[in-house]
């Protein structure tokens, strides 16, 4: 009888501090945390986030929810979140669908919606999502989202890297963040992931450097317009255009909406580029083709008709390992390509 | 019946006024084959237009390709709208009948959307005959529900019933968007009425439906005019009223359903040229239905050419040039106009 009295003591305190969204981490037994916990260093832990604010706990976070990509980051560092919202059903979103997703709470998937009461079961410590300058807010808890899904921010603190110019530096902020919470990122089952990409990179900058004419744009078709993406509000293309691929900043975009330009299927053909990286979140092997028969038009772009269109990763890219699998099929697509087909 | 001499007189000037009117189409035809959101020279359109060699270059693509179907289309369907919402507010009494308030609007969208959420069907060339399908079951729907009761589908039920399947299509429309994005994605460029992106196919698959529905819409003249004067009079005038009312809908059905399959939900025509072919005719009928089959095309492409011309190299979807130039316009037919009751 004296033997357990302590026990029912602590749970009915950590039941209490749960209530309370208080960073309770010693009665944690979930297998998801119990991993990443184990390898942990004990604290104190502190992170300065995308926001610039440094974010300071007594122990180093184990039970971590995060946003879709920020999770897919952290589990190529082998840090296991315990809960994950995603804008999409977690099946087809490009960072999570090749991931084993088991034991892990599904917490969201539609963009805005974030079950927060599914959450505080979980007892998280640390929320992770990306920190966008622009809307000065993190991932999933954005202006426009349900109100009830920034209670999330109540139940442990939250942090995040900055998305900005660069898919590189992000890879890099999500490896420090998963080093600061204990993953050993030189084991060589993940270092792999960053020497595959480094690997790749140089097969890219070399096969760029081949073709010092070519140029490429980043476009996306529909039934109404075409669209020319704005590099400046991309970062993986302004780290192609900082590794020597000469994509097209096109000279109008939306005011409203500066991420693309659109133009008029009459006006398809404004730039004629080399080699069409096309918004791989709707790319089809097939899309090229069907664009061709639709509109009349979409082979007037002479790249789209010589079958120059590769799959660009828009706006999605978290990891390394991505990244390298993304740019192996860039360069493939650069060596292919006729340097003289556009203008 | 003594105002048979006035009507006389009207119908002198009324008979040059359709020439004119088909003048002016054919203008307004000729701007939307040469004015456009991409800047092609008249010669180099005349040639295209006279050679019809559409891969000599991409202006002759354009040209041949784009402008000329989507004018096409531009007429029949504006043609289809604004005949089809002159025979709605005449057969239903109802100044402010038009085919957006009987359910057709809707009801394709819920039929859209279904094609996209379970039968994973994409592409504007697919919806189209989802969009058909369900704007005809609105309709049906709507008659079906009116038609309840012994005294038959009147004006007001028709009303009513109208506003009811249009709120409840509309709320399960909404429920399946707002929890699928793919299907909100979709359906976004289908919800704003365009003439853009719609080729060939399109046209010649719609075509047939839109002209048999106009051929046959002329001669309802006469029995809109009997219905115009009360049901007891036109009962008393040896109508069928009942059945009238049916083939009738069933016409503005084919019309309103084809029209907006092809181009989405395109508002305000079907609405306002009605009225301003009234105001010009007075209300017999025989005379409202060709003036609104001309005024309405010419009033679409306008528009048309407006959306293209002032964005370029992008494009505003006519539905949206339309919806902020309709609503100045009907307040000014309000304000100024005598609006009378059908």
């Amino acid at each position: 009888m004296r033997a357990w009295r302590p026990v029912l003591a602590f749970a009915a305190l950590s039941v209490v501090l749960a209530g309370c969204g208080s960073a309770d981490t010693a009665g944690t037994t979930g297998t998801a945390a119990s991993a990443a916990a184990s390898a942990a260093p004990a604290g104190p832990w502190s992170f300065t986030s995308g926001n610039g604010e440094v974010v300071k706990a007594d122990k180093t976070p184990t039970r971590i929810i995060a946003h879709a990509g920020e999770a897919a980051a952290l589990m190529s560092f082998g840090i296991k979140p315990v809960g994950i919202y995603a804008d999409e059903s977690v099946k087809t979103d490009a960072n999570l669908k090749d991931l084993d997703l088991t034991g892990i709470e599904i917490l969201g998937q539609e963009w805005g919606k974030i079950d927060v009461e599914k959450a505080a079961a979980l007892r998280p410590d640390l929320i992770v999502g990306d920190w966008w300058p622009v809307e000065k807010a993190y991932s999933g808890l954005e202006e426009g989202v349900d109100e009830k899904s920034k209670k999330l921010t109540e139940l442990a603190p939250i942090v995040g890297v900055a998305q900005g110019k660069s898919i590189v530096d992000l890879a890099k902020g999500y490896e420090d963040l998963a080093k600061s919470l204990g993953a050993d990122v030189d084991a060589p089952e993940i270092a792999a992931h960053k020497k595959r990409f480094d690997e790749a990179l140089a097969a890219f900058k070399e096969a760029v450097a081949a073709k010092p004419g070519l140029t490429a744009a980043a476009m996306l078709a529909a039934d109404d317009k075409v669209y020319v993406a704005n590099p400046a509000y991309a970062p993986e293309l302004l780290d192609f255009q900082s590794w020597g691929l000469k994509v097209v900043n096109p000279d109008s975009p939306d005011p409203g909406f500066p991420y693309w330009e659109n133009l008029s299927w009459e006006n398809a053909d404004k730039y004629q580029p080399d080699l069409i990286l096309y918004d791989g979140r709707s790319y089809k092997p097939t899309s090229n083709a069907e664009w061709g028969k639709k509109q009349p038009t979409w082979f007037k772009i002479k790249a789209a008709k010589a079958g120059a269109v590769v799959a660009w990763p828009a706006y999605w890219l978290h990891t390394y390992g991505d990244f390298a699998d993304e740019l192996d099929n860039l360069t493939t697509a650069i060596k292919a390509a006729d340097p003289n087909i556009g203008d | 019946m003594s105002s048979s001499t006035p009507l006389a007189r009207r119908a002198s000037a009324l008979g040059p006024g359709l020439a004119l009117l088909c003048v002016l189409l054919a203008l307004v035809a000729f701007l939307s084959v040469t004015l456009g959101s991409r800047s092609i020279g008249l010669p180099e359109v005349l040639r295209a237009l006279a050679s019809l060699d559409a891969d000599a270059s991409i202006n002759s693509t354009v040209t041949l390709e784009l402008r000329v179907p989507r004018t096409l289309l531009g007429i029949l369907v504006g043609a289809a709208l604004g005949v089809a919402g002159a025979i709605l507010q005449g057969v239903t009494r109802n100044p402010l009948a038009d085919t957006g308030i009987m359910g057709v609007n809707s009801g394709a969208a819920v039929c859209v959307v279904f094609a996209i959420t379970v039968l994973g069907v994409r592409g504007a060339g697919l919806y189209v005959w989802f969009a058909f399908a369900g704007a005809i079951g609105a309709l049906v729907l709507v008659y079906a529900i009116a038609s309840l009761g012994r005294e038959g589908a009147t004006p007001v039920k028709l009303a009513l019933a109208g506003a009811a399947v249009t709120a409840g299509l509309a709320s399960v429309t909404t429920g399946i968007v707002m929890t699928n994005v793919d299907a909100l994605n979709e359906l976004r460029f289908w919800q704003v009425g365009s003439l853009a992106g719609r080729y060939a196919p399109i046209l010649t698959g719609v075509a047939p439906f839109l002209i048999l529905g106009l051929i046959v819409s002329l001669g309802f003249g006469r029995t809109l005019n009997g219905l115009a004067l009360g049901e007891d009079m036109a009962r008393g005038l040896g109508q069928r009223v009942t059945r009238t009312r049916a083939v009738a809908f069933a016409v503005v059905a084919v019309l309103a359903g084809a029209a907006t399959a092809a181009c989405g939900p395109i508002v305000f025509v079907g609405l306002v040229v009605p009225h301003v072919a009234r105001f010009i005719c007075g209300p017999d009928y025989r005379w409202i239905l060709p003036y609104s089959m001309l005024l309405a095309p010419i009033v679409l492409l306008l528009a048309d050419v407006l959306g293209r011309v002032v964005a370029a190299p992008d494009e505003l979807q006519v539905g949206v040039v339309l919806g902020v130039l309709g609503a100045p316009a009907f307040v000014g037919i309000v304000r100024y106009g005598r609006m009378s009751e059908a």
